[in-house]
Parts: structure tokens; sequence; C-alpha cells
């Protein structure tokens, strides 16, 4: 899947993350993290599993974590991505 | 408007129409902070019909008049104020903002994922919302002109509006003194000519130059981010925080990257602003800072033609009066050529 338009999700407030997507010739992911001392690693593998579900090559992905939970994480990633593209989203496979 | 637990958060637009903002006034009056003039959109949050917080963002993504009351303090109202008007600014397209606030209040900014960009001490620090969005744009400065030799290395910063005989002058001056050159043309689309349009004459303008580099304009260089006040054309006096804050960047980031030693700026008989800026240039430039090496300014004495220096404002002034003729002696050919196919009836109205 490609992204390519900028799109933001999710909000600053505690228990959530903030996910802005963009277009770019890589991977890149940024976080930042309240919980980042101890839960940083666990956070990228849950964007890095989400981006690779999707078959994504090239993103650029800045996450302002609150202490999300991963379910949440998850959700705000999917969200951030479907908005983000201009494929057609088999939603079938994503439940 | 959206209720949120006993909070009503609203949007109000302030431009074109210019909302009713006598409360936000107020509110912020009470916070020790000015209404600024460019905002586009506010966001207060209110708690039984009293503004608690509220913050505003301007053209150029910049969010500002961020104040929250002392008694709501602590519970996280920015961080729902932050996210609010970032969904603004991307709503806008600004999908990387800025932010200014008074230097106490940076940790607070910080955990919203705003990082430092530069302070006046005491009064202002300017951050913004991407990590290491100046860091990273220096590295790329650096990388294309690591194969730059030399040790005189100038630079030149216009706005180009347009492209006159007096900024070619200047330009070849300064590269015929140095090794090398480093030219930016301010990128903000908020002169009469485009950016596109001033860019393409200037590169067209100086191809003869070879030791020169041409670089598109950044948000870390005169723009509504770092000096606000020179893109609100009524006010001719320039806040010295604004100042600073632009010519320590310079300084500290950009300089450093490209190994500039000397900046180099026409003489300015005409405006205000621009004449505090350049003294303001030799203060924030040439100050003793043993952290940061100093960048020599040299201010050139206009080129004349009959005893008037050539400026931009002398083009647009005839450019108006539909005197196409008279601007012939001002500008390169390229710029002249421009100006004689532009349908110069649209927009007029807006220089005055």
């Amino acid at each position: 899947m490609e992204i390519t338009k900028e799109a933001v999700v999710g909000t600053l407030e505690s228990s959530d993350a903030m996910i802005q997507i963009a277009p770019c010739g890589e991977i890149d992911i940024t976080i930042s993290s309240s919980v980042g001392a101890q839960f940083k690693e666990a956070i990228e593998k849950v964007i890095q599993d989400t981006l690779e579900e999707f078959k994504i090559k090239k993103a650029k992905i800045v996450v302002k974590d609150k202490g999300a939970l991963d379910c949440v994480l998850r959700a705000r990633m999917i969200t951030a991505i479907t908005r983000s593209t201009n494929e057609k989203i088999e939603w079938k496979q994503l439940i | 408007m959206s209720n949120y637990n006993s909070y009503t958060i609203r949007k109000i637009e302030l431009k074109p129409q210019g909302g009713n903002i006598k409360n936000i006034k107020k509110f912020l009056e009470k916070n020790d902070l000015e209404i600024s003039h460019d905002i586009l959109f506010f966001i207060t949050i209110e708690k039984n019909e009293d503004i608690i917080a509220c913050g505003g963002i301007s053209e150029g993504g910049i969010i500002k008049c961020v104040a929250i009351d002392k008694k709501e303090r602590g519970k996280g109202l920015v961080l729902k104020l932050m996210t609010e008007l970032i969904y603004i600014g991307y709503d806008l397209g600004y999908t990387e903002l800025f932010l200014y606030t008074k230097p106490e209040n940076e940790k607070m900014f910080k955990a919203c994922g705003f990082t430092k960009i530069e302070t006046v001490p005491g009064l202002v620090v300017l951050m913004e919302n991407t990590q290491n969005g100046l860091l990273n744009y220096c590295k790329k400065l650096k990388e294309n002109s690591k194969n730059i030799k030399g040790k005189k290395i100038g630079s030149i910063v216009l706005n180009t509006n347009p492209f006159t005989l007096g900024h070619q002058y200047l330009i070849e001056k300064s590269a015929s003194e140095c090794d090398w050159v480093h030219v930016f043309i301010v990128k903000e689309d908020a002169s009469y000519f485009s950016y596109r349009d001033r860019f393409n004459l200037v590169a067209e303008g100086v191809k003869h130059i070879k030791n020169i580099t041409l670089h598109e304009g950044s948000r870390y260089i005169i723009s509504r981010a770092t000096f606000p006040t020179y893109f609100l054309k009524d006010e001719d006096v320039v806040e010295k925080s604004y100042l600073e804050l632009d010519l320590k960047i310079f300084r500290r980031f950009i300089g450093p990257a490209l190994r500039i030693t000397h900046r180099f700026v026409g003489s300015e008989p005409f405006s205000g602003v621009t004449n505090q800026y350049n003294e303001a240039m030799k203060y924030w430039l040439e100050k003793d800072d043993s952290n940061y090496p100093k960048i020599t300014v040299e201010i050139k004495e206009r080129k004349l033609l009959q005893d008037i220096p050539i400026s931009a404002s002398r083009v647009r002034e005839l450019y108006f009066k539909g005197d196409v003729e008279n601007i012939k002696k001002l500008v390169p050919k390229v710029t002249y050529e421009y100006l004689r196919n532009r349908n110069n009836n649209t927009n007029k109205q807006q220089w005055k």
C-alpha cells in the first residue's frame, strides 16, 4: 500500500497517541513518549507490525504517545494509514 | 462546538469575517498576553461560559496566544488545546507547526511533542512540532555544500519583490569578493509577486555568476515563523525579540552548516523594517559569542539610477502606475519581460 498524503489521527491526551503520517522515500519513524523509557521498543514494534501488515515500504511516521495501550496504537495506526492513502481499503480483512 | 466533560471547546474563525474576540482579548490580557493580528483561528475552552484556556494559529502555521487560567493548570487542558490546534493546522495545510511561548512554558509544550528552536531569554521561545526539523535542514545544507572550498563564504538573504538591478548588483559584487556565496530567497508567499516567480527571476538573472548557490528559502530564514512582523505591512516598528530569534538561528545553525563567514546586505534608505533588521544583524551576527563563529556583516551601498537608489518598492510603484517603460532601467531584462507579460490588473489594491 502506498502513502500518498499527509494525515493526523489521535489526540495528545493521556492513554492516547497522536500519529502523524506523510509520504517519504523510506520508512522514517520518530517516537516521543511519556513512557518512552519503558515502552519505546514495544511502541515501535506495534508501528512496524502495522506497516508490515499493510505492506507499506515508504512512510514518515511521527508518534506522540501518552501511554496508549497496544490496541489503541494499532487502531490509531490503521486509521492513519487509511486516511493517508487513496487505495481502497479491504475492511473485511481488517476485522 | 463540542462538550468534553463539563468543558465546551469552541473553534472561532477570525479571518476573513473577524469573529467576536472581545472575551478572548480580555482573557489574554489577564494572562499578560496581547492578541496577535495575524491569527486565523482561535480554540477556546470554556467552563460555565467563562474562557479557561485559549490558543490561536496564524498564517504560516504558527501557534501563539496560548493561555491557561491559573486555577485550571495541571489538568491537561493544554493537551486538548494543542490537539485541536494541530488538527486545524492540518486542515489549513500546515503539517509542520511552530509555536511561540514564554520560556517558562517550554516544558509544558515539550509534553505536546514540540522541541525548542531558539530562545530570547526571559521573553520568548520558538518551538517546532517536529523533532530535529531545524537540525535536519542544516544537515541537508551541509551535505549539499560539502564540495564548496574556500575561506571567505558569503551569504545573502533576499525577498526580491521583484528582482531588480540592485539585487543583481549586490549578488555580483559579493560574489566577486568571496570564494563562494549562498543566496536565499525568502520563501513566504506574502509578497506581491509569488515565491516561485521571484525565485525563477533570480535564477535566470544570476546564471552568469559561477561561484554562487541559489537556495530555496526555508521556514528558518526570515519566515512568518522566525520573523512575523516582517510580513505585517502596517507595522513599521519591529518587535526586537523576533529580530533576535531570526538572527540567532542564522548564526548558530545555518551559518555553521554552510561555513558562512560573511553576510551581505544592501543599504536601506526606504524601509524602516529592513533598516532595523540591518542594524540588528550587525549586533547578533558579529557580537562576541565564543560558542558560535562570527559572521561579518557588510552593508553595500545601493546601486543608484540618476541619484536615486534602485529598490523593489520603486519598481512596484511604477508597475502599479502602469509605467513599464521606466521600470526597464531598474530591472534585469528577465524581470522586465516578466512584468510586461504579466496581467497587471489583478490585486493592485493589495499594495497600498
